[in-house]
């Protein structure tokens, strides 16, 4: 990126030479920039333990001839012993041996970490004000592991003149326009227009990073004179994780001169620890060379970045441009810094009421659904009938509620049958409670057919045993990213960039070792991506709401679970008692009624001679009164151990089970011409001592009510529908009258004349019970006079038992 | 002589019309009839009031399912567990046509099960069919005579 770029670009054929750049040690290069000279001393003694090779433009001694001498003996005496004071003075105290310890990973910002951060000991002449070469400095300090670390930065050019009231008048401005602002894009842009007036710079951005570590420049700035990168994208390579990092650490670095050749410290390694000095809180830190040759190709030639941190973490930059080389005297720079964090704090606040807003919107959705839930019990029709909730929840375009009961489509969704296939392979693929893609058609390429109505998707699994979900979809969204420059070239001619630019990293220390052929792209202009099969991204706060919800739906379903595990102890004990009851019906019942047909039978055997004739009729009315309620007894408890006995399924042939039971029945109906009409029936999984039931009353009924037809015609037949097969037997009887079609049904239910049509009227009962039980239905139709049809489906699943 | 058929029934309707049935059936058996479950135990194993009865187990016992102090599961339990009384054949005679009380009566080796229906020809037929069955079983001697009826 702009400003970040101190390793070289990364390509996916690069892969590991880009690792290597990550793994470039940049905070400790060895060297540094030309524009000031760098002192180590000795903490306790002051005596100097490193040198920059350019020691000399502050006096006459070489950076050799510094070691282990006082300042004073290498600078003029005054300023030697202004120094002293200043550093007593403002350098904070001496780190405890685990802070001083701590690399640059546990460090954190200057305010955070007060032991490291550079304090401004004043502006200086040296080598003194009367020598004709004589400069101004500006000295800083700050420390390191076993160093003091003392840097003179040289400081020229338009923008050194300003004051600090100059600079307190510029913050306060920003503060006030910042307090004005309501959204991030009008608070970048103030930012910019403040750093830029109070810098100078010809371009001020601010640079944001996404979760992985690409930037998008928010907020832009300019003079004109450099090209703008307003919208444009960066790789995250361009800034690789350890740059990033020192950007977190340190919020300031400044390269006034891109075209500089650096200056190496002598000795490399501090005499004091022997190793490599870390530069990570030096102002004059030496950059990769990379980083150097990106910006020379980006035609910029100076470059200052402060951090935005929030939250302890690199949100992004506000990074600054120069055509030419500039420099910017500290004081300036903390101004710089002390915007940074006024931008940070105001960014935060307008994010948070955002996300507030927005947590408010979810949250009042979430407890209306949920109080739709509680209200109907059932999780999918309730959150269906409340799609403007259940959309919000999670800001998406579409929904649909999958469970074992039904499919419910909410807004814009691919089709049922789809979101089944889709709802299958989560089952079998993904683990997880709550699923989230941007991008399925990438994970789950059939559902390329419909990524204009869920290319983005979330799934909440509410079921471990079948596939039951709720699941949120997003539309994809092509979109247009551009590029600062193609980011799939970043190593743009390796010779010409290797003659131009690499000959001053030449004698670099060992440490250094960028690969030879690795370069940064040499074009910037605009390039143009196409993102498709994508979808915009989730938020965290609207996954937390899936979450939320799901974790509701689970805790209801597993409520409505236990409800029904207790509904189903209670109806184990009603069936016990029914057992009870039916057993004491069978034994109480049927033996008065067996004691008033025999003490009845025996006294007509014994006394029928003696009985008047209405006395015998009497006497054969109670017989045949009894035997008929023994029977009504005897039907019922039969009808009740249908519902009672355990379903025993297994292949049935219908057409066999038909061909006996017509047996049968024309055995008893000899003499008849009854004309039968059955199809080739299919075979089906049921309960055949059921079936036979449920087959023997339909026919039985079919052949008793045409018996008043000379020509009776019969007939068994079947279709296939979607999910059920659907059996009838029709009749050209007698019928009946559609209004008691319902009561058909019933239990001693009859709709005829004892004299016409004999019978208990519990066959249908049976009928019923049996076809329930194996999870289809039962209907009829029929006219007086003119035949009637029954109807009974099974369902094409084995069926459950019921209870 | 022929071996007496053993009549277990409580309810003293049921007694007279199983007898009457019997009766219908011309069985050359003696019935000895007794009212409930320890009473049939008794006879069975010659104790109690039965202490002096002759030796020699019945040609057949007619067990009521439903009885008083003892149950007829629990008659059929003792007497199958019995090595001498064992091969007596014993049928059920029921109100009951509860399936667990078939199957754990054939469990515990009932010789025949008769759910006493509510027509009474049916019944007569049913106690006809059995007494003669076993009767035939126990091959009386020829000349036998019509048994009167005890209680």
């Amino acid at each position: 990126m702009l400003n970040g770029r101190e390793a070289s670009g990364k390509g996916a054929e690069f892969e590991s030479d880009w690792k290597d750049c990550e793994r470039e040690p940049i905070h400790r290069p060895g060297s540094i920039q030309p524009h000031g000279v760098l002192l180590t001393l000795e903490p306790s003694s002051g005596r100097i333990l490193q040198a920059s090779e350019n020691l000399d433009q502050l006096g006459s001694i070489s950076a050799t001839a510094a070691l282990g001498r006082p300042l004073s003996e290498v600078l003029a005496a005054e300023v030697a012993e202004t120094l002293q004071a200043e550093l007593a003075a403002k350098l904070p105290a001496e780190p405890t041996p685990s802070s001083a310890q701590a690399g640059p990973a546990n460090a954190n910002r200057g305010a955070a970490n007060p032991q490291r951060r550079p304090v401004f000991l004043g502006t200086f002449t040296l080598p003194s004000a009367e020598a004709p070469a004589a400069g101004s400095y500006q000295a800083i300090a700050h420390r390191t592991a076993g160093a003091v670390v003392l840097e003179f930065e040289s400081i020229t050019g338009e923008s050194s003149g300003r004051s600090a009231v100059d600079l307190q008048t510029l913050v306060d401005a920003f503060i006030l326009e910042v307090e004005a602002v309501n959204t991030v894009d009008a608070l970048s842009r103030v930012a910019c227009d403040t750093i830029r007036r109070m810098t100078g710079f010809d371009r001020v951005l601010i640079y944001r990073f996404d979760e992985d570590g690409n930037g998008t420049v928010v907020g832009e700035a300019g003079s004109g004179r450099l090209p703008s990168y307003l919208d444009h994208r960066f790789p995250a390579s361009d800034i690789p994780a350890q740059a990033r990092e020192l950007y977190r650490i340190n919020p300031l670095r400044i390269i006034p001169d891109a075209q500089y050749r650096p200056v190496p410290v002598f000795p490399a390694e501090n005499p004091a620890t022997g190793k490599p000095l870390d530069m990570s809180f030096s102002t004059l830190r030496s950059v990769s060379p990379v980083h150097v040759e990106y910006m020379r190709n980006m035609e910029t030639a100076a470059s200052m970045s402060v951090s935005v941190l929030r939250g302890g973490e690199l949100w992004g930059l506000i990074s600054c441009h120069h055509q030419e080389p500039r420099t910017v005297p500290f004081p300036l720079r903390q101004a710089c810094d002390l915007c940074a964090r006024v931008f940070a704090l105001r960014l935060s606040s307008l994010e948070h009421v955002d996300e507030y807003a927005h947590r408010i919107r979810v949250r009042s959705a979430f407890s209306r659904l949920l109080n739709e839930m509680t209200d109907r019990g059932d999780f999918a029709p309730a959150l269906a009938a409340n799609r403007r909730d259940l959309l919000a929840l999670t800001g998406s375009q579409g929904a649909a509620l999958l469970t074992a009961e039904g499919c419910y489509l909410v807004g814009e969704t691919p089709a049922e049958d789809q979101v089944r296939e889709l709802a299958q392979w989560l089952y079998t693929s993904v683990d997880e409670d709550l699923f989230v893609t941007d991008r399925l058609p990438s994970l789950f390429p059939p559902s390329d057919a419909y990524k204009d109505s869920a290319c983005g998707v979330i799934a909440a699994a509410i079921s471990k045993i079948h596939a039951s979900y709720v699941l949120w979809f997003r539309p994809e969204v092509i979109r247009t990213i551009r590029w600062g420059g193609d980011p799939r070239k970043p190593h743009a001619d390796a010779e010409r960039a290797g003659e131009s630019g690499e000959s001053g990293e030449s004698g670099e220390s060992g440490d250094r070792r960028v690969p030879a052929r690795l370069h940064p792209r040499r074009s910037f202009a605009t390039w143009r991506e196409t993102v498709r099969d994508r979808a915009p991204g989730w938020t965290a706060s609207e996954l937390e709401g899936a979450a939320e919800l799901r974790n509701a739906i689970v805790g209801t379903v597993l409520r409505k679970a236990e409800e029904l595990a207790a509904l189903n102890a209670e109806l184990l004990h009603s069936n016990k008692e029914l057992e009870a009851f039916s057993y004491s019906v069978s034994h109480d019942l049927r033996a008065p009624l067996r004691h008033i047909v025999g003490y009845a039978e025996m006294l007509r055997d014994d006394s029928a001679d003696v009985l008047s004739e209405r006395g015998r009729r009497c006497l054969e009315t109670i017989i045949e009164s009894s035997q008929y309620a023994g029977r009504l007894v005897d039907k019922l408890l039969n009808y009740s151990r249908l519902g009672r006995s355990q379903l025993q399924c297994g292949e049935v042939d219908l057409n066999q089970l038909v061909a006996e039971v017509r047996q049968e029945l024309m055995r008893e109906a000899e003499g008849r011409e009854i004309v039968w009409e059955v199809a080739e029936l299919p075979r089906v999984s049921a309960d055949l001592m059921l079936l036979r039931v449920a087959v023997q009353n339909l026919l039985s009924n079919a052949v008793k009510y045409t018996r008043e037809r000379p020509l009776a015609r019969i007939e068994v037949g079947y279709r296939e529908c979607p999910s059920e097969l659907e059996f009838w037997v029709k009749d050209n009887g007698v019928g009946f009258d559609m209004a008691y079609a319902d009561k058909l049904f019933g239990v001693f239910q009859r709709l005829h004349r004892w004299e016409d049509y004999e019978g208990t009227g519990i066959g249908l009962a049976n009928v019923r019970r049996v076809i329930e039980r194996h999870g289809g239905r039962t209907w009829a139709e029929g006219q007086e006079e003119q035949g009637a049809s029954f109807y009974f489906s099974l369902p094409k699943a084995a069926p459950t038992p019921a209870p | 002589m022929l071996k007496p058929i053993l009549l277990v029934e409580d309810n003293p309707k049921d007694l007279e019309l199983t007898l009457l049935a019997l009766e219908k059936s011309n069985l050359a058996n003696d019935v000895i009839t007794v009212r409930d479950g320890a009473e049939a135990l008794d006879y069975l194993f010659r104790r109690g009031n039965y202490r002096d009865r002759p030796d020699g187990n019945p040609a057949v016992v007619l067990l009521d399912l439903k009885l008083p102090k003892v149950d007829g599961i629990e008659v059929l339990e003792q007497l199958k567990a019995d090595s001498r009384l064992r091969p007596v054949p014993v049928v059920m005679l029921t109100t009951s046509r509860e399936e667990q009380d078939l199957v754990r009566s054939y469990a515990l080796g009932v010789n025949a099960y008769v759910v006493k229906p509510v027509a009474f020809q049916e019944f007569i037929e049913a106690i006809q069919d059995l007494g003669i069955f076993w009767a035939v079983l126990n091959e009386p001697p020829p000349g036998s005579y019509k048994p009167e009826r005890k209680r």
